[in-house]
């Protein structure tokens, strides 16, 4: 991942992100937090080498001389929108991780074609879920001609 | 390709998105010498991201509607600092429909009647049966998958080339809420084949149509109607920004300037057809200013650029105990409910809103979803982020709300003093609020999809959407008879420049409370079989009646 392995991601840079990222998804109800998860470490890179753009966010964001908690609550209510974005980017490549995606329940590490069997729309339907509706019949305004 | 500047067509259409694929395709069927002016590029269809592992980062810069972000060269920047909502849209060829999610549906008789019915705004030139026939040839063009029999319109002749897609377990926990309250629902309409059908091949259900449809499954003019005029003689120009539509001395539209690859050439035609959609229309229409249009071309009634309305959408979630698999696509509708479509005045405000539930897509707009009015760090971000999202994911419901914004002539578009596009002509600024009218009908449909929610069994539902963008651009080229209160004709031929045409949804007179590309597509193959049908007999570009 050469995007990422210039000298502005160094050790102590991702040391950083992991502080920040595991005070907004310390893990829980079965998953890992952020960094267990390697949002600072793979994840970052992969996010890096497609989105270089995110580097000058990221950067701007853990580098404010406070500790990770303190520093978020004050961007949030400073600069919601920075928070904002800072968050969902954490959030975004934590569900990266495929692992993550499969304990959440997506079925693979990238969307996965699942074309409809043949007469699966007639089966969510076969029961007469549509019947109240047509009986009621029309419900649309006629307009004069 | 270059054209030669001795050639002379015989429509030249500004705009390869949605509209103008559809005439493009018309009129060079019909015999028609056509060359498209677009300013973006073809979509690079093996770069859309759907299926890669970082699809949702991919999608929030170079797919993204907006494009402010997206940023890119064919992009003009939009002044969005006096607007209540962002302005999606997409340009290149194929337009908003390569990143449109696919709700392929009509609008209501009563749309075109609504100061008849309901006192309000104007009533539209045609009616709902003067565009029936042009809805029915673009439903078996782009290949819609509709249920026949929705109790929601009147009865149809000729059906859609497919039924519906399966309603997923989304929709169908929501119709059996819907059912409980007694209201109506239909399984979604789509603009996205069950089955292969022409050049689109069947969905795979990715649930990713709004960054592109990688599996080429999803209406896309780019995919479905440019192929097939250039196989029929067509030529599409792209990269060409269009800085003017010129006139000859009559008063009348003999083709454009452009600039491609930073040179300014010009282009000549015997009839110009406008399809931008409603921010680039008027844009070009300002900036085609003359001695004899100082104000902006057709631009008479003062009306070109204002009147814009777009769909400020509103959402409402829940979250369920059952797994609902709400990632599965299309992103489209699952279902549709338009059980307070109509005007009912003891709500409080005029006219209504179609609902629908889409796919959810991946987790990044899921955590968009959630965060929306919950407290950080008690409620989201933090020690019950993972909790939350895992409850979450897989088991949303969002109903979307479609509210039909009424014309106001504050609300509008015009040229920017001050930025512009990469060719140097001057950008777009958009002036939209929220009036008291749409904001009371947001209210009151979110309110009952929550009533719904809660009927459908949600174990938590609120409202986490107000305003947000709908990449519905419409009424900046209002449809009407009177030339001192339109723009355009009931065929969209411009009142003050006869051989001058609009055809995409800046000629709406109202916004209707419905996604409007069927309409779009609709309206545009009409006018296109109005201008083919009377091209013959007429060889002034006019088609008369």
């Amino acid at each position: 991942m050469a995007e990422a392995a210039d000298s502005v991601v160094d050790s102590q840079w991702r040391r950083r992100l992991a502080a920040f990222a595991d005070t907004l998804v310390p893990g829980g109800a079965g998953l890992p937090s952020a960094s267990a998860a390697g949002v600072h470490e793979a994840g970052i890179d992969r996010t890096l080498a497609c989105r270089p753009d995110l580097r000058d966010l990221i950067t701007s964001v853990i580098g404010v001389d406070a500790e990770p908690r303190e520093a978020l609550e004050r961007l949030r209510a400073e600069q919601p929108g920075v928070f904002d974005r800072f968050a969902v980017t954490i959030a975004g490549i934590y569900f990266m991780n495929p692992d993550v995606r499969r304990l959440v329940g997506y079925p693979g590490d990238a969307p996965q074609r699942k074309r409809a069997s043949p007469g699966e729309a007639e089966e969510y339907l076969k029961d007469g879920i549509l019947d109240p509706v047509i009986e009621r019949g029309p419900i649309y305004r006629t307009t004069p001609s | 390709m270059s054209s030669r500047a001795t050639d002379v067509f015989d429509a030249l259409i500004i705009g390869g998105g949605t509209s103008g694929g559809v005439v493009a395709k018309h009129l060079s069927e019909a015999g028609m010498k056509v060359v498209v002016l677009e300013q973006g590029e073809w979509p690079d269809r093996d770069d859309l991201p759907g299926e890669k592992v970082e699809y949702e980062f991919l999608a929030a810069m170079k797919w993204w509607p907006n494009p402010n972000v997206r940023d890119n060269p064919a992009d003009y920047p939009i002044n969005i600092d006096d607007s209540d909502t962002e302005i999606w849209m997409y340009n290149g060829v194929g337009g908003s429909s390569v990143l449109w999610a696919g709700c392929w549906i009509r609008a209501l008789p009563s749309d075109f009647r609504v100061r008849t019915l309901d006192g309000v705004c104007d009533d539209w030139p045609i009616t709902y049966e003067d565009l029936l026939p042009f809805y029915q040839e673009v439903d078996h063009e782009i290949g819609a998958a509709v249920k026949p029999g929705n109790t929601a319109y009147p009865p149809d002749s000729r059906p859609a080339p497919m039924d519906a897609h399966p309603i997923n377990p989304g929709g169908r926990k929501a119709a059996e809420g819907l059912n409980k309250l007694g209201w109506h629902w239909w399984p979604g309409h789509n603009g996205i084949p069950t089955q292969d059908y022409n050049n689109l091949k069947q969905c795979e259900r990715l649930g990713v149509c709004r960054m592109g449809c990688p599996n080429n499954s999803k209406f896309s003019s780019d995919l479905t109607h440019f192929p097939i005029a250039i196989k029929h003689g067509a030529r599409v120009v792209t990269g060409a920004r269009v800085s003017e539509i010129t006139l000859d001395e009559n008063g009348r539209a003999n083709g454009a300037k452009y600039f491609r690859n930073g040179r300014q050439r010009s282009i000549a035609a015997s009839r110009v057809i406008l399809a931008c959609n409603g921010i680039g229309t008027p844009r070009l229409l300002l900036l085609s200013k003359s001695e004899r249009f100082p104000n902006g071309l057709a631009n008479s009634s003062g009306l070109v650029g204002k009147r814009l309305m777009t769909h400020p959408y509103g959402t409402a979630i829940g979250i369920y105990d059952d797994f609902l698999e709400d990632w599965l696509g299309p992103v489209g509708e699952m279902v549709q409910s338009l059980e307070f479509y109509e005007t009912d005045t003891s709500r409080g405000f005029v006219r209504g809103a179609k609902w629908h539930i889409m796919a959810t897509g991946g987790p990044m707009q899921s955590v968009g979803r959630m965060k929306v009015d919950m407290e950080w760090p008690d409620d989201f971000w933090g020690e019950n982020f993972c909790k939350t999202m895992k409850e979450a994911i897989g088991h949303i419901i969002e109903w979307c709300i479609v509210p039909e914004d009424l014309p106001e002539e504050t609300n509008c578009v015009s040229l920017d003093p001050d930025l512009k596009d990469t060719d140097g002509l001057p950008a777009v600024r958009v002036r939209y609020k929220l009036s008291a009218n749409t904001q009371a009908l947001l209210d009151f449909h979110l309110n009952k999809a929550l009533e719904l929610h809660r009927a459908s069994g949600a174990k938590k539902a609120w409202i986490n959407g107000r305003a947000f963008a709908s990449g519905h651009n419409m009424g900046t080229a209002k449809m009407g008879d009177d030339s001192r209160t339109s723009v355009v004709n009931g065929f969209g031929q411009t009142h003050d420049v006869p051989n001058l045409y609009i055809v995409d949804g800046s000629v709406f007179t109202t916004s209707t409370g419905v996604n409007p590309t069927a309409t779009i597509c609709a309206i545009a193959k009409r006018t296109a079989t109005h201008i083919a049908d009377t091209a013959l007999k007429d060889t002034t570009g006019v088609a008369h009646g």
